[in-house]
């Protein structure tokens, strides 16, 4: 395969049945019918086993009693929904910046790594749930607490990844900088940075996953608003289908929180996806 | 015994752009230092085409190493444009075996890399870079990545970015080997007019006989392990040199020449392993 032509490589790799659906539509389905049919299926069973036991509601709710209540309640779903995302973009934003810092000090610096690395991992040894009602007595109500129990959380994925991706650097294409007579920050900044950003972005995926979860452990603890918060009122008071609706609603959040990651990483780094995309078909 | 290690009396050696002499490099085996360059000596005047050539293993790209700064040299001097040159990373052009094109940056952009490094504008890089596009073969990719280009377009894309800070010594490491010999000769004759215009001076380190006759105005045989010049052959056939020349009877009778030091070559490392 030495040409660099990719369509020929394609070709016999597709389903040789001709369809009226066109190609791209086929590749949706194809992706994510499955998924689908299982999801569906899965709350077909929910549905029924709820209607033919006569489930009581505050046992298990039926999908179709969730999704009525995510139709009532929206306006007060969403309040405290913005307020988990504000507490998620901030803290995942905080631990972003730290983490990156932090990173380019452990990947430069053998006297920082040494020094920080154990703090780093020394953090992630003692549980959130342990950490945040502390932070509860020191900083308070309010929001502070739970941006920081999401940057905890969030940023250790973020320090690894990208530590270790500033070292994966090509030793040859470093030495191929020095001839150039390039200076040790520039080297960092055109070969060292460059090569990390795949790590990064592995890193923040993971980072984005957790960070939910930190923000409603954060809520959990003490709160007065948000979805964990939400979750902590409804669940005494037997309404199990808006601690379900608030699940949802998590979920769909958390997804599209995720997916935006993905996004921003193909325009960040094209020439990665482009590759692997090569690389696969040959 | 300078003038006799060198093949080349005083004079020409201050001339020389590039100079090596009483080169060896040790290294660490096995917590044992063995060699691998031993009192190497050789030079390149100003315009000047010089090959390497030698078994694998001799040091061909240790010394090149040396040469660029990379490595210091364990005992030796190395001179540059006449003088003394301890620090040497940034003052000759290196291209590797590898292309070592970086994959987040187009073909335009990774070209202009030595321009970008010494400070010059990404504008006014890009601008001399795409003046040489099309000498170079690379017309209509500018905005390719490197992923989506065959070897020899990413050999000539090194090639590009290693002439552009327009150094005047440039070392080259086999920097056809990823090519097939067609390719190999047009590329040579190429490579020729082109430096005929720009009238640098090349060390360039090779495996193929005919290759470094083809090309060069001397070619330096080294012994392998530890490396050592064993041989300075001057090429004196005329320039600009012309593909039918390589079945001329001067041609072949160098490279008779220089085939038949590298065959004796092991027998001579032999005879120095007993001693």
């Amino acid at each position: 395969m030495s040409t660099p032509d990719r369509a020929p490589a394609a070709q016999p790799a597709m389903a040789p049945r001709a369809t009226p659906y066109t190609g791209r539509l086929r590749r949706l389905t194809g992706h994510w019918g499955p998924a689908a049919l299982i999801v569906l299926g899965l709350l077909g069973i929910w549905e029924s086993y709820v209607r033919l036991w006569a489930v009581p509601k505050w046992l298990l709710p039926a999908p179709s009693v969730i999704a009525m209540t995510l139709i009532g309640s929206r306006a007060l779903l969403l309040d405290h929904t913005l307020v988990t995302l504000l507490e998620v973009v901030v803290g995942f934003g905080l631990s972003l910046l730290c983490g990156v810092l932090l990173a380019c000090g452990i990947a430069t610096s053998q006297t920082l790594e040494r020094a920080l690395y154990p703090f780093v991992i020394a953090s992630q040894m003692v549980p959130i749930i342990v950490i945040a009602p502390l932070l509860l007595i020191w900083v308070g109500y309010g929001l502070t607490p739970k941006i920081i129990v999401v940057a905890l959380t969030a940023f250790f994925p973020i320090v690894v990844n990208m530590a270790d991706g500033l070292k994966s650097a090509d030793p040859d294409a470093v030495n191929l900088l020095r001839t150039m007579g390039a200076s040790r920050w520039q080297i960092f900044v055109k070969v060292q940075v460059p090569t990390s950003l795949p790590f990064l972005f592995s890193g923040l995926r993971v980072a984005m996953a957790v960070s939910v979860i930190g923000a409603v452990i954060g809520e959990w603890v003490g709160s007065s608003q948000g979805l964990g918060y939400l979750m902590i009122r409804s669940k005494p008071q037997f309404l199990t289908e808006r601690v379900f609706a608030a699940i949802v609603m998590l979920s769909v959040m958390g997804v599209a929180l995720f997916v935006l990651v993905g996004i921003i990483e193909q325009h960040v780094i094209p020439w990665w996806h482009n590759e692997q995309r090569q690389r696969s078909l040959k | 015994m300078k003038q006799v290690s060198s093949n080349a009396p005083d004079e020409v050696l201050r001339d020389a752009k590039v100079r090596v002499e009483g080169v060896s490099k040790y290294m660490l085996q096995d917590g044992k230092p063995f060699a691998v360059l031993q009192d190497v000596n050789l030079y390149a005047n100003a315009g000047e085409i010089v090959s390497l050539i030698g078994p694998s293993g001799c040091g061909k790209s240790t010394l090149l190493n040396i040469m660029a700064g990379l490595e210091q040299p364990s005992s030796g001097t190395l001179y540059l444009h006449g003088h003394r040159a301890e620090q040497r990373l940034g003052m000759v052009g290196y291209m590797q075996q590898k292309d070592l094109l970086l994959p987040w940056r187009n073909v335009l952009d990774n070209v202009i890399l030595g321009l970008e490094l010494r400070g010059i504008s990404r504008r006014l890089a890009r601008a001399r870079a795409l003046a040489l596009m099309e000498q170079f073969g690379l017309k209509g990719f500018e905005t390719a990545y490197p992923y989506a280009l065959s070897g020899g377009m990413r050999q000539r894309a090194a090639f590009l970015r290693t002439i552009l800070p327009e150094q005047e010594v440039f070392l080259l490491d086999e920097p056809f080997g990823a090519l097939d010999a067609l390719n190999r000769a047009q590329i040579h004759e190429w490579l020729l007019g082109l430096w005929e215009t720009l009238h640098k001076t090349i060390v360039l380190v090779t495996h193929d006989v005919d290759e470094a006759i083809f090309l060069s105005d001397r070619v330096y045989v080294m012994t392998s392990r530890p490396g050592r010049v064993q041989l300075v052959q001057g090429i004196n056939l005329p320039r600009p040199r012309r593909l039918e020349m390589v079945t001329t009877a001067p041609f072949v009778a160098f490279k008779t020449q220089l085939l038949a030091a590298l065959r004796q070559e092991p027998a001579a490392a032999a005879r120095d392993g007993k001693q």
